[in-house]
């Protein structure tokens, strides 16, 4: 759809291994890597003890053979997909785990992975399901408990200042990130939905200072670049995909990705503020909790409704595409609610379920998807 | 929809527990075959099970709970207070303590609509697939919810949803039919944290929901009915233990479906006068077969405990005939919320019993513990060990997410720990359509047959290595 520059070349490349150059680079000088997954894991407290915070990903990874021996049939295929890669050995330049609840299967497959690798550092950040004051003020404990997990196990100490450093340097990010979707959401987009997923992937598997410099190369070569040839602007809005094949495959039929309420995506960080400079860890507690757009929060969804719909509004899209992993209760019961919301406000909308990482899916959604655009464009 | 709106399952179930209810307690086995041959196909299928001369009783006294519960809930509506429709991992008794409301069960409400009514469950679960919601929804709860959101049903004025924490597809639903009804929610979140300060939040949350429930129902809790209700939770709680007990004696002498009774009304009426007139009964009828030594099979052939739920949509075939097969049934996960005594001396104390009850909660205290895994794990161990179970089995109810993510561990670690197999099985707990009852039994006599009967007959014999000779 659009010339790659050099950049985004690299990001591309970079984006589609789970151990990357940097990731390499980084163990290479004897430095340490903390998995974690959920967005709700302020990563800002893993890169302040001078650790590298990875974000698992599956990367449309379609095995599962070993997972499924651990986790079963009925968990999300995404989280059997993460875990066959914990088990088989990829995912072992990791040198410890953050649990978050997220959501059964995610709590499932931590436990799972840790019960058959046993790492010798695995801390659980226990998130609380709705924003209260008591909930805050638990989630405040809980900031320091993981700061505390984290430096004791490592043997150093994770001061104010370094945190401060580093949360300015995320809230960067964030303006860049920010920058990037003013660029896709443009009526002129410069860049496809798959290109901005990568870059958003990427940007959680690699030192924030390395990113920080991609993404600067990336926004100067899409600031003047016209995306053409697409025949409706969509949004994808739902569960953790980080499958940029399923995205192309949707822009290959003629849909373009302009915008997204994905964990992957927009949700990691476009509501997410610099918080006070008084107490970091406090600042942290409520950069999350109070952003997280997550279905798993509850007492919430109308957040999340008026932010999809915001985003529909600011990307000028013609069409919705939610999407769900099998089994995925979450986002499968929301993206219900969301439909009914978004065709309230007369904006069309396709609803997907699908197995993730399947190749066999491709062909049935890339028909849904074509008949969503006749329908629409 | 609703020019084709139909009759909701509440509705249809209470009419017929109606009925039910007008049934004398010395009904003749005459009368039981009259009756009987009235009820349609479904239904008598069901009433057939419950009115076998060892659980006649005791069904009688839970049917009749029920029914009064339902009766309870409709009167409760119709006299302006507010009918609360909660979670089953919700203490019941907590909303008993307001006078200004009622509480209904969504999984009792879905067990009872597929065990009673002609067509069991499934018209309500196609409402809720027709709203569009995922078909890996637990039909526990979507059955019942199906009728709310899609038939002429009786509907409640509020959601407690106990869920968060717990159980990602249950909040979920329960929080849909909120925004869906329009109706408020309110949410106790479990957290998965067992240390104090899990404990302090969970406190400070409970204590939150009950001033919210205050100012929703426009009513102060008022200590000496609170008082009240507590002491026949105590009550309820003495029985419980009673029954556990009574379950160690070899044979069991505890009919199998007194697993479902008991937390049918650990869900409903824990706290009421018919809850503890039906736990009373249950005990009395387990105590005198124990006097007499009754079992329903020539011999007790294997002591099952099942780890987390059973199946509901067949009781001929699967309570009576696990036992009428020398399987006795211990119970299941749903059985294992340990009820203690709640300090009636204040209403600080009554609160902090009603937190440690809800906190206690099945789901609560397992999947929803720090833990997933060894929460569930700590409990069946206990639960095998001190029921003298020799084997255990796992529904597999495939809309339980949580279970199943940790089910592997749990099958480990319990041979590891107890020597106690795990049977795995696959199924919908309400819904006949996704494994049979045949291939249930089927899968329960292999087992048995062949892993649990053995395993006590087999002799160790020592492994030998490649070339070993043998001993003389």
């Amino acid at each position: 759809m659009g010339p790659r520059g050099k950049a985004m070349e690299e990001v591309i490349r970079q984006s589609e291994m789970i151990e990357n150059d940097y990731v390499k680079k980084w163990k290479s000088e004897g430095k340490k890597v903390l998995g974690y997954t959920c967005v709700m894991t302020p990563a800002e407290v893993i890169e302040a003890a001078g650790l590298l915070p990875y974000r698992i990903r599956a990367l449309g990874n379609p095995h599962t053979e070993m997972a499924d021996a651990h986790l079963s049939r009925f968990n999300c295929s995404f989280c059997r997909s993460c875990l066959q890669l914990g088990l088989d050995g990829t995912y072992e330049f990791l040198d410890g785990l953050i649990e978050s609840n997220g959501c059964d299967h995610l709590r499932g497959m931590f436990e799972n992975w840790q019960y058959v690798k046993e790492f010798d550092f695995f801390h659980y950040l226990k998130v609380p399901h709705i924003m209260t004051r008591d909930a805050m003020e638990y989630f405040e404990g809980e900031m320091e408990l993981y700061r505390k997990a984290i430096g004791e196990y490592f043997e150093v100490e994770i001061t104010d200042r370094e945190l401060l450093r580093v949360m300015e340097e995320y809230s960067l990010i964030r303006d860049k990130l920010r920058v990037l979707y003013e660029i896709r959401e443009g009526e002129n987009p410069g860049m496809t939905g798959a290109e901005a997923l990568a870059v958003i992937l990427l940007g959680s598997a690699v030192p924030a200072g390395v990113f920080l410099d991609l993404l600067d190369r990336v926004i100067e070569e899409r600031r003047d670049t016209d995306i053409s040839g697409y025949r409706a602007r969509l949004i994808l809005c739902g569960a953790a995909t980080d499958e940029v094949d399923f995205i192309r495959e949707i822009e290959s039929v003629g849909g373009l990705v302009v915008t997204d309420a994905l964990c992957y995506g927009s949700r990691a960080f476009w509501t997410v503020e610099r918080g006070g400079e008084e107490d970091p860890l406090k600042a942290l507690a409520h950069m999350y909790l109070e952003n997280l757009l997550c279905p798993r929060m509850f007492d919430d969804y109308y957040s999340r409704r008026d932010y999809v719909l915001a985003a529909v509004s600011r990307a000028n899209v013609d069409g919705a595409i939610l999407v769900h992993n099998k089994f995925c209760d979450v986002h499968g019961v929301d993206n219900v609610q969301l439909r009914m919301d978004l065709e309230k406000n007369d904006i069309p909308v396709l609803q997907l379920e699908k197995e993730y990482g399947a190749k066999a899916d491709l062909g049935r959604i890339k028909t849904r998807v074509q008949a969503f655009l006749e329908k629409i464009g | 929809m609703s020019e084709y709106k139909q009759a909701g399952l509440f509705d249809r179930v209470a009419s017929l527990l109606d009925v039910v209810s007008l049934i004398p307690d010395d009904i003749s086995d005459e009368e039981v075959e009259g009756l009987l041959s009235l009820l349609p196909p479904d239904t008598g299928h069901t009433m057939q099970a419950l009115f076998i001369p060892r659980l006649r009783a005791a069904s009688l006294a839970f049917l009749k709970m029920v029914s009064k519960w339902l009766f309870a809930a409709r009167g409760a509506a119709r006299e302006g207070r507010k009918v609360i429709l909660l979670p089953f991992n919700f203490p019941p008794e907590i909303v008993h303590v307001f006078g200004n409301s009622f509480p209904i069960t969504s999984e009792v409400l879905s067990t009872l609509g597929v065990v009673a009514l002609e067509g069991q469950g499934e018209r309500y679960w196609d409402m809720a697939m027709g709203l569009g919601l995922p078909d890996h929804m637990c039909s526990a709860n979507t059955i019942e919810l199906g009728s709310i959101l899609g038939s002429d049903d009786f509907k409640p004025h509020a959601v407690i949803s106990g869920a968060p924490g717990g159980c990602d597809v249950n909040a979920k639903i329960h929080e849909f039919v909120a925004h869906y009804l329009d109706i408020p929610q309110f949410i106790l979140e479990k957290p998965t944290d067992d240390s104090e300060r899990g404990r302090d939040l969970f406190n400070k949350y409970m204590r939150g929901l009950m001033r919210t429930l205050e100012e929703f129902l426009g009513e102060e809790l008022d200590e000496d009915r609170f008082r009240m209700v507590m002491e026949k939770a105590n009550r309820c709680t003495e029985l419980y233990h009673e029954l556990w007990d009574l379950h160690k004696a070899t044979p069991c002498p505890v009919p199998n479906l007194f697993s479902l009774f008991l937390y049918g009304t650990r869900f409903t009426m824990w706290g009421t006068d018919e809850g503890v007139r039906t736990l009373q009964t249950m005990v009395d009828v387990a105590r005198e077969r124990l006097k007499e030594k009754s079992y329903p099979a020539e011999e007790e052939v294997a002591r099952t405990l099942w780890v987390y739920t059973s199946y509901y949509y067949d009781f001929t075939n699967f309570f009576n005939w696990m036992e009428e097969k020398g399987y006795t049934h211990l119970g299941d996960g749903l059985d294992c919320f340990f009820p203690q005594p709640v300090d009636t001396s204040s209403m600080e104390s009554m609160i902090e019993g009603v937190t440690e009850a809800a906190w206690n909660m099945p789901m609560n205290r397992q999947v929803g513990g720090e833990s997933m895994s060894i929460s569930w794990l700590e409990d069946i161990v206990y639960a095998c060990q001190d029921l003298k179970a020799d084997c255990a089995i796992f529904c597999g109810h495939h809309a339980c997410k949580q279970t199943w993510s940790v089910a592997s561990i749990l099958r480990t670690e319990l041979m590891k720990r107890t020597g106690v197999p795990l049977l795995i099985l696959q199924g919908d707990s309400w819904m006949k359509q996704m494994t049979p009852m045949s291939v249930i039994q089927r899968d329960i006599d292999e087992f048995i047959t062949n892993v649990v009967a053995r395993k006590g007959k087999r002799k160790r014999r020592p492994r030998r290595r490649e070339g070993q000779e043998q001993d003389a």
